[in-house]
């Protein structure tokens, strides 16, 4: 997920965070869990801490809750801002807020930041215990679906009796889908965007790239640095990569072309950035490592490449044998990390499996981060399928 | 097709209950081209059935979404071969077959994946058609067909005589058939093909 969404600048007299539509100013919470959690892999720690914001509120039957799940380098800071002088909002601070998509002043929305995660959730950054150290690789594998079972410990723990939907892209996406599987009672919609039920072999060695930069970097050391240091360069790299592949070819020619930077002129035969697309890719990554854990980014890659529904469950009818939710999956046409056939899949093994489920598909040249769009296409479709429940008047009319 | 002026409306009213009368109640039903999902509404709250719809555009698929509808947005063909032999136990295709790049292809399909396959269409050898094609000599206009030939869709115009006559090649049994007036309501009894607005087939395989 690329985080260079572009924000109208502050003005004295409005400030962003009292716009209307706006959630305004939130602070984290963190939950902790205190007893063992056996992941996938067999390995326990002794507790975690999930680091969460909630917008809205929770109505008095506790059912009115909507969860959104991150992706791979996403955080729980979805909406909102934590400060006046924040540069940008919650990343998906134009869907969510009162009057809009999704409507915090219908819903009670909820968002965590992964288990394995760096920003305030239990990961390898987190100290071990019995070392008094961080974990570094010594932190159990982390699967989608230890991610999943620790947010459910944290809804538990909110008193929710019923998600109105959990919504996600990308690896959120993947989240959303295995709710709706392993909790079929408690989800009633899900909403799947630029995801797939698993990874190619094309997304698992863009992965792979990335973890070779960064365990390929000296400073990487078996998983081993302090906190403040670490493979600087060989995350920066990783991100460098994987930012290409969050993009299209239209995209980037679009906001780059072969656009040169302005102190490039002066002499072209120097490996210093000529291109603006050089400079703008070292910002991502150069701004990439000061809010994000290599360690963390191997694990949660790792979650990533390993997650297969179709091989978890026999086949992908079974997986979503069980499913009690309507489920939207929604594709974008330029995304060629998670493709819409990828996503097309999905909705085709649902219907199989005799499930209510929809696939729309937007018309984006943004790539994979189309989801992040700003698209009234997308708002209407999102409400539509959110806010139905009142039954449709009935129209004779095609 | 137009949706305002009355006549059309009720026209498409008598379409969707025979449509409805042939579907068993709390079944599995495929609409090929289901358009806002105004007849898959239709028959969900008439007939309970689990419905599914295929359409090309994004606006018709969050009008569906938005009635709690499952709805795909593709190539119908794509979509039904991605589902066994019979998966579905009737595939509806109205008003949609003179549209298709490929009808013989979508309709063999759908009798794959369904179990019974409705078709209905407007009889383009209408007696008013040909009056219209004799005299004015130009693109057939009316309340059906409402566009000059510059702004229509690529159109393949089928008749009745040419519908049965596919249905004799292909071996594709017609278990029953509704044929209607001008009117589009009264039923239609002598030489169909010359008298009849609108043609309704149930079909086997």
């Amino acid at each position: 997920m690329t985080d260079d969404i572009e924000v109208e600048p502050a003005t004295q007299t409005s400030p962003r965070h009292l716009a209307p539509g706006d959630v305004g100013l939130v602070t984290p919470r963190d939950f902790v869990y205190s007893q063992p959690f056996t992941f996938k892999s067999g390995q326990v720690i002794p507790g975690f801490t999930l680091r969460y914001e909630t917008y809205g509120t929770l109505s008095a039957t506790r059912d009115n809750v909507v969860l959104i799940c991150h992706a791979l380098s996403g955080d729980h800071h979805c909406a909102g801002w934590h400060s006046p002088d924040d540069r940008k909002p919650g990343w998906w601070n134009n869907l969510i807020g009162p009057g809009k998509a999704v409507d915090t002043g219908r819903f009670f929305v909820v968002c965590a930041n992964v288990l394995g995660g760096c920003q305030g959730s239990t990961g390898p950054s987190s100290t071990n215990p019995e070392t008094g150290r961080p974990y570094g690789v010594m932190f159990p594998f982390v699967t989608i679906r230890d991610m999943v079972r620790s947010q459910k410990l944290l809804l538990d723990h909110l008193g929710v009796v019923e998600l109105q939907a959990v919504i996600g892209g990308s690896m959120g996406g993947m989240l959303a889908l295995l709710f709706g599987i392993e909790y079929p009672r408690f989800v009633r919609r899900v909403v799947a965007m630029a995801t797939t039920a698993r990874e190619s072999a094309q997304a698992i060695a863009f992965n792979e790239v990335g973890r070779q930069a960064i365990m390929q970097d000296p400073a990487w050391n078996h998983g081993d640095y302090p906190r403040d240091s670490g493979p600087r360069v060989g995350l920066a790299i990783a991100r460098m990569m994987a930012h290409i592949t969050y993009v299209s070819d239209a995209s980037m020619d679009r906001k780059f072309g072969r656009r040169k930077k302005n102190s490039a002129h002066a002499d072209a035969y120097t490996f210093e950035p000529q291109f603006e697309v050089e400079g703008y890719l070292r910002y991502q990554g150069q701004s990439f490592i000061n809010r994000f854990d290599a360690n963390s980014y191997l694990y949660i890659t790792r979650a990533l490449d390993q997650f297969d529904l179709a091989h978890a469950y026999g086949s992908l009818e079974g997986a979503f044998s069980h499913v009690e939710a309507d489920t939207l999956v929604v594709g974008f046409t330029s995304d060629w990390l998670f493709p819409p056939e990828q996503n097309r899949a999905l909705t085709l093994a649902l219907l199989r499996a005799g499930k209510r489920a929809s696939y729309a598909e937007l018309a984006t040249d943004l790539g994979h981060d189309s989801f992040l769009l700003e698209s009234d296409e997308l708002y209407t479709l999102i409400r539509g399928f959110l806010e139905r429940d009142q039954p449709y008047v009935f129209d004779y009319s095609i | 097709m137009k949706t305002n002026g009355s006549k059309l409306v009720e026209k498409r009213t008598v379409d969707m209950q025979i449509i409805g009368d042939w579907v068993e109640p709390n079944t599995r039903v495929l609409d090929l081209g289901c358009g806002a999902g105004a007849l898959l509404d239709y028959l969900v709250q008439t007939k309970h059935v689990s419905a599914a719809g295929v359409d090309l555009e994004l606006v018709k698929i969050t009008s569906c979404v938005r009635r709690g509808l499952s709805a795909y947005q593709g190539d119908m063909t794509t979509f039904m071969r991605a589902f066994p032999d019979k998966h579905f136990d009737r595939v509806i295709c109205s008003r949609t077959v003179q549209e298709l790049a490929d009808p013989r292809g979508v309709i063999l399909e759908a009798l794959r994946v369904g179990r019974a396959l409705t078709v209905g269409f407007v009889n383009h050898a209408f007696w008013k058609n040909r009056v219209n094609m004799l005299l004015r000599g130009r693109k057939i206009r009316n309340e059906v067909y409402t566009t000059e030939w510059f702004e229509s869709r690529p159109a393949n115009p089928v008749a009745i005589a040419d519908f049965e006559h596919f249905c004799a090649v292909e071996g594709i049994q017609i278990a029953r058939r509704v044929h209607l007036a001008g009117n589009w309501r009264t039923p239609c009894r002598t030489m169909p093909n010359l008298f009849a607005g609108y043609a309704l087939y149930d079909l086997a395989r």
